[in-house]
């Protein structure tokens, strides 16, 4: 049985993760080659629908939004912004046949031990090898009728 | 002749009640709700489409009513209607004996049956009492061109000393009676206390010397209408001893104490300096009016 | 500005079954900015149909692209040079843009995207709110800059009506009565009196009294 990862994910990230800069990205570029596309943000506010459905459009089984803990955002409400995007976007993709769960927020609870981008992007990388790959990879079946609407 | 113009005017205590027409095409139901309100009341309101339900027309059913010998008030709702079907319905009214009117701005189509209906508002219930008094008084129509016979009408208004603002209230009320309402009938009472205060500053416009007052009463038939009523309907004020009151009788003696409220409110209303009358809104209970009227010392009618 | 909201998705996925090329339209102007059509929105949209087309085994192409505004014929008209590529184009313009761009190319069809609802202001972020009727005869200076006809449920003239309670109108709590506005207003300048006066009937042919309306300037044609 084929263990190798052949899923994509998507991770937006604010630049005010710990341990978030332009060495750790490509380092986990690195390690994770295809399977991993990172997303420096000034801040997780900067992310808008639209990212987030190119995201899943173009290569993403799954997308990840990783904020700065609630109350700790430098820009005030950027996390509280993106919070609110990623609902709605969550209802777009629902209404043509994306499982919702394909959009994911992080948000640490302030206080917390401050959780590096490494990390991070380690644990959804494991928790990925769960994942189905997203419908809009699979290929329709010939002939296919139109997809179940809701 | 209106009945209701001439016992206000001979300086009786009057009396109204409501008929609220069938929702279907049928003339006995209107006649059989008729016949419980003959002789205990001048005159007779006729709902136009109330809380924007379709109903059997206010004046189709004006018309049955007064063929069995009562005395039609045309109830007219400005939501339903444009000027022209308006001034058309008040000289059709007139044509078939209906001698009294009361315009109203009617309740949004929101709440009733057909909630996706345009709302026509045309003229506002201010703009259409002044149309009806031209019409009446000058012969003329909206526009200024003359009628070949003016309409005989007696206008009313409805006035809500419940709603907000408060201090607004009156000027509303001068407002409508400048426009030319010869009456006005209250929306139901159940806060005396807020009623007296509503009045006071009635007369110290002077205006319930320039126009009949008639307070508004409906029984109540349980302690749940009275808490729907005081949750639910917009512009009513009623207090929680009420409410209290109506629980504190056993279920067989909800509609006795109803009507002993009633009763007592009407008593109330013949000692406030100012009110002419009283109008009787026993909703789907015209049963009630009877009694109510009956143990309020209103009945018989006086024969004028 | 002039309000709208998208329509359900699965209304827009019918009305662009037929056809194999569409040119997606957002407009930057007012459904910009109660973010219903504008570049970000027009993105999204033509994202989300290009996945659900191939998700359904559908090979449409769904291209995008953002006018300045989509109701003046001098922005419209840089489609020209894109246009011969599409066999239908899908507009998140308003009622006016859509009908715009539908003039200046009529033999393809154009498709709404949004339902055009009110004109309105950004009373805050993320709330709009009706406030004009477009009757053709303003009488904002009466009233204390509150229109009692856009923001008054029953368009009173000389209201309130007996339903106002608290301040909130008789149909929906959520909306303020008009009227209380329009008397708090005018007693802080104090001109409460102002509404002592019974305000005759509204000449509604103003507003549509000879079917639609335009305007015409001799000084601004060419």
């Amino acid at each position: 049985m084929k263990k190798e990862l052949t899923r994509t994910l998507a991770i937006f990230y604010c630049q005010n993760v710990p341990e978030s800069g332009e060495e750790v990205r490509q380092s986990l570029e690195k390690r994770y080659g295809k399977s991993i596309r990172l997303f420096p943000m000034p801040c997780s506010g900067r992310i808008d629908i639209v990212h987030l459905l190119r995201a899943l459009e173009e290569f993403a089984d799954s997308v990840y939004v990783i904020t700065c803990p609630e109350g700790s955002c430098k820009y005030l409400e950027g996390n509280k912004r993106i919070k609110k995007r990623i609902e709605r976007a969550k209802s777009i993709i629902e209404s043509i046949g994306i499982e919702k769960e394909r959009l994911n927020l992080i948000t640490p609870v302030s206080g917390d031990d401050k959780v590096s981008l490494a990390s991070y992007a380690d644990e959804v990388m494991e928790g990925a090898t769960k994942l189905t790959p997203s419908p809009v990879f699979k290929k329709a079946a010939h002939g296919a009728g139109k997809t179940k609407r809701k | 002749m209106s009945v209701l113009k001439k016992v206000l005017e001979s300086g009786k205590f009057a009396v109204t009640a409501e008929c609220g027409p069938p929702k279907g095409a049928d003339p006995e139901a209107v006649i059989k709700k008729a016949e419980l309100l003959k002789g205990k009341a001048d005159s007779i309101n006729v709902t136009d489409n109330q809380t924007a339900i379709v109903r059997m027309s206010s004046m189709a059913a004006c018309s049955l009513i007064k063929s069995i010998g009562l005395d039609p008030i045309l109830q007219v709702v400005v939501r339903d209607r444009n000027r022209i079907a308006l001034q058309s319905d008040i000289l059709g009214a007139s044509a078939i004996g209906i001698r009294n009117v009361v315009c109203l701005s009617g309740d949004h189509m929101r709440f009733g049956n057909q909630p996706q209906a345009v709302g026509v508002f045309d003229l506002d219930s201010i703009q259409f009492i002044k149309t009806v008094k031209d019409m009446r008084d000058e012969s003329k129509i909206v526009g200024g061109d003359a009628l070949a016979k003016a309409p005989d009408m007696f206008i009313g208004a409805a006035a809500n000393p419940f709603a907000d603002p408060l201090e607004f209230r009156v000027v509303r009320l001068g407002k409508k009676i400048a426009a030319g309402a010869d009456f006005i009938q209250t929306q139901c009472i159940y806060n005396m206390d807020r009623f007296e205060k509503w009045m006071e500053m009635v007369r110290d416009r002077g205006l319930d010397k320039k126009c009949y007052i008639l307070g508004g009463v409906t029984p109540l038939k349980s302690p749940g209408m009275a808490k729907y009523m005081k949750n639910n309907v917009a512009g009513m004020d009623v207090p929680d001893e009420l409410i209290t009151r109506m629980q504190g009788v056993p279920k067989e003696k909800w509609k006795e104490e109803g009507i002993k409220i009633c009763v007592e409110t009407i008593e109330r209303l013949k000692t406030i300096k100012g009110i002419s009358g009283v109008h009787i809104m026993a909703i789907e209970w015209e049963e009630a009016v009877g009694e109510i009227a009956e143990k309020a010392g209103l009945l018989p009618r006086p024969i004028i | 500005m002039i309000t709208a909201e998208q329509k359900p998705m699965d209304e827009i996925r019918d009305m662009i079954a037929p056809y194999k090329k569409i040119l997606t339209v957002g407009c930057a102007s007012c459904v910009a900015e109660c973010a219903a059509g504008g570049e970000k929105e027009t993105g999204a949209l033509a994202s989300a149909l290009r996945m659900a087309c191939k998700m359904a085994g559908d090979e449409k192409i769904i291209h995008e692209k953002t006018l300045d505004r989509q109701c003046v014929k001098d922005f419209v008209i840089q489609l020209d040079e894109v246009i011969k590529d599409y066999d239908a184009i899908l507009s998140l313009g308003c009622g006016a843009g859509v009908q715009a761009v539908a003039e200046m190319y009529n033999e393809i069809p154009v498709i709404p995207a949004l339902n055009t609802e009110f004109l309105g202001e950004t009373r805050d972020q993320g709330l709009w709110i009706e406030n004009c009727l477009g009757c053709g005869d303003c009488m904002l200076y009466t009233f204390g800059g509150v229109c009692p006809l856009a923001r008054c449920s029953k368009q009173l003239m000389n209201g309130p009506c007996g339903g106002s309670q608290d301040g909130r109108c008789e149909v929906d709590p959520d909306v303020p009565c008009a009227w209380q506005n329009i008397i708090d207003r005018l007693s802080s300048f104090k001109a409460l009196d102002r509404l002592d006066t019974i305000y005759p009937p509204k000449d509604w042919s103003k507003k549509r009294g000879a079917g639609p309306r335009k305007i015409v300037r001799e000084d601004q044609k060419r």
